[in-house]
């Protein structure tokens, strides 16, 4: 059963475009992180929310979340080809979205700031008395982070309209996340903080959706932030170059068999609510979507050494406002 | 215009709430800055102005603070955070340096961070927290370090920081806290950041100094008159980015520059200074620079080793008599 088919649908055309960007990326740079496997926190996660609610997803996945916010895909690629037409214009190491589409950007390469960034876009919806609210995604590894207790905290004792989803794919780099918590259940930190904590299968995208959209509702009815753990699985190494030799190919085999577009897919199918032919052509859509794209945008100009910026550093001239 | 005399803090706490009347979008938030009135009165006042609309005591979470005013920044409020001393800054380092200071160049200045965090510094009547880390920030792209000696100058700066649209870290000297009362102009008072302000005019030589060491420069100064040589103090009141253009026409002037902060010596703010003058005003100098800074221990408790770690006015006049020592 699918209570929304369209809305089934369009998820389903979000990770299928998802993960062929993913591998087209992939392919690019040795350097990007893999996403495959993960697709259904993204896509669930930040699905469906309003133009002034703010998204701040992860870096793992994150291009997708541009795309479902307006960002057309011949505009992702000259980042991250390196094209003056790109958003950061060279000055950023990863993808990043127009501020004006409240997608806040990955500032710098440290994990865990922007926990508490996407806790003060909350606190602005609250200040001004909207009812907008902030999502924020994050890997387990980066919940071990100081920024993530302050600011989940935080946010919770100011009962700020926040979801705050862990992207758990088990883990960070080379280190599993059995080893770098004695916690059974992330979501079970919630406990500490007051505020409930829920987990939730991370490989399907429908459960994934209602969970945020829950936390979201009670958000906008101001009863403050959520806590959700969605459990999926790195299925490639950390970075497209890693080949991940540090775990079992039974763990990766396991998971395996719960890719998150195949079991969405096949609910589809199951329901009637897709042809075989018709998600035939969603991937191959989404294929050439990429290619073309990327395509495109390596005509884009280079990027100059005058776009270093040095007079822009500053947003008020020195002397006076 | 007319002007009332007032302490440093009164008047850092009048361009608060002078701002925070003129626009809906500035709001403090800091520990113990409510009902308690802030750490030395930081906040005096604002509590029963603006109440728990305006005002948020955090808990003690420096970094999520930070953090949460780029977050309020970015969607468009002008938060002022309220670090209650400066040894609290390493606790929001990476907001503070890695974060807020990028925005406006990473974004192509589609984004902008107008965030004043203020904190308390240096010797004060209690002897805590007295660390001096400015040094740190002004190493810093996209910062802009302001460090006020007068209490004009604080209102005038805090105005001024508030209305920047750029993150400015504001130093708040503890011992000028209470221990300094001057006259202040009244209402629309802004002093522009990036500007030093020779505080005594001179020809003989140049003391650039921060906070606390102005007055001590000024002390200096006042007894080298009596015999007959001109110290010129030249309060440097931002930090980052420094008035190079103000250094050099001083230096020009005098021929000869000291250079006194409360902070450590070796890599401290005097070593920038030295250096500018040092590459773009060497032409102008007829005695080589001089710095008056910290010895390099860690800041002790104890009053006697306190006094012996504390850079006084003695050591700025010792400096400029090294300086004298060199005759063009
Ligand atoms: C503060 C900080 N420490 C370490 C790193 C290096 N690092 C980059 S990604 C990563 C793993 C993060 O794990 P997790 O949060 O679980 O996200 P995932 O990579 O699994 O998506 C690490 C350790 C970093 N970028 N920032
Ligand atoms: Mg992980």
């Amino acid at each position: 059963m699918i209570e929304d088919p369209k809305q089934g649908l369009a998820m389903h055309r979000w990770m299928v475009l998802s993960r062929a960007l993913d591998e087209a990326c992939c392919q690019e740079s040795a350097h990007w992180f893999p996403s495959r496997g993960e697709e259904a926190v993204p896509v669930g996660t930040f699905y469906g929310l309003r133009p002034d609610d703010v998204c701040a997803p992860g870096d793992r996945g994150s291009p997708i979340v541009f795309v479902m916010r307006g960002v057309a895909l011949t505009q992702v690629w000259p980042g991250a080809l390196g094209k003056r037409t790109g958003f950061g214009r060279g000055r950023h190491f990863s993808f990043t979205a127009p501020i004006e589409l409240r997608v806040l950007p990955y500032i710098a390469g440290d994990l865990g700031p922007i926990i508490s960034q996407a806790t003060g876009t909350a606190f602005a919806q609250k200040y001004r008395k909207s009812d907008a609210v902030t999502a924020v995604s994050f890997g387990d590894g980066t919940s071990n982070r100081g920024d993530f207790h302050e600011a989940v905290n935080l946010g919770a004792a100011w009962r700020l309209p926040i979801v705050y989803v862990i992207q758990n794919n088990h883990w960070a780099i080379s280190m599993p996340l059995e080893k770098a918590t004695a916690a059974k259940r992330l979501a079970d930190r919630a406990i500490g903080y007051g505020i409930p904590g829920v987990a939730v299968d991370g490989n399907d995208v429908l459960a994934v959706h209602a969970a945020v959209q829950e936390a979201v509702r009670r958000a906008r009815a101001g009863h403050g932030p959520t806590l959700i753990e969605a459990e999926t699985f790195r299925m490639r190494g950390h970075i497209a170059a890693d080949t991940a030799s540090y775990r079992s190919a039974a763990q990766v085999e396991e998971w395996q068999g719960r890719d998150p577009i195949r079991r969405l897919e096949e609910r589809l199918l199951a329901a009637g609510v897709l042809s075989a032919e018709e998600a035939q052509a969603v991937w191959a859509e989404a294929a050439q979507e990429v290619g073309e794209a990327k395509a495109a945008a390596q005509r884009h100009p280079d990027i100059l050494p005058t776009d270093l910026g040095l007079d822009e550093i500053f947003s008020t001239p020195l002397g006076g406002a | 215009m007319p002007a009332r005399r007032m302490t440093f803090v009164e008047a850092l706490v009048e361009g608060i709430r002078e701002e925070m009347r003129r626009d809906p979008n500035v709001f403090v938030l800091g520990q113990d800055i409510g009902p308690f009135g802030g750490s030395l009165r930081s906040t005096l006042g604002l509590w029963e102005e603006f109440g728990p609309a305006r005002i948020f005591d955090t808990p003690i979470s420096e970094s999520a603070a930070a953090g949460l005013c780029i977050g309020a920044a970015l969607e468009g409020l002008r938060p002022i955070l309220d670090i209650s001393f400066g040894e609290f800054l390493p606790s929001a380092m990476p907001q503070l340096v890695l974060h807020a200071p990028v925005v406006h160049w990473l974004t192509l200045g589609k984004a902008r961070v107008p965030l004043t965090i203020r904190t308390k510094v240096g010797e004060g009547p209690y002897g805590g927290h007295p660390q001096c880390f400015e040094a740190w920030f002004a190493h810093v792209p996209g910062l802009k370090v302001v460090m006020p000696s007068t209490p004009a100058d604080a209102k005038g700066l805090m105005k001024s920081a508030i209305r920047d649209d750029d993150p400015v870290l504001f130093f708040e000297h503890m011992y000028l806290y209470h221990g300094v009362r001057d006259m202040v102009p009244d209402g629309e008072h802004l002093v522009p950041i990036g500007r030093a302000d020779v505080k005594r005019p001179g020809k003989d030589v140049t003391v650039a100094a921060t906070a606390w060491m102005v007055h001590r420069a000024l002390q200096a100064a006042h007894q080298f008159a009596a015999e007959g040589v001109e110290v010129e103090v030249l309060d440097l009141r931002t930090l980052a980015p420094l008035d190079v253009a103000g250094l050099l026409a001083s230096v020009r002037k005098t021929g000869r520059l000291v250079v006194a902060h409360e902070a450590w010596k070796i890599g401290g703010l005097g070593a920038e200074v030295a250096a500018t003058v040092a590459e773009q005003g060497f032409g102008y100098l007829k005695a080589p620079v001089v710095r008056v800074g910290a010895p390099h221990t860690p800041v002790p408790a104890h009053p006697t080793i306190r006094r012996a770690f504390l850079p006084d006015a003695q050591d700025v006049t010792n400096a400029v008599r090294a300086v004298l020592k060199y005759s063009a």
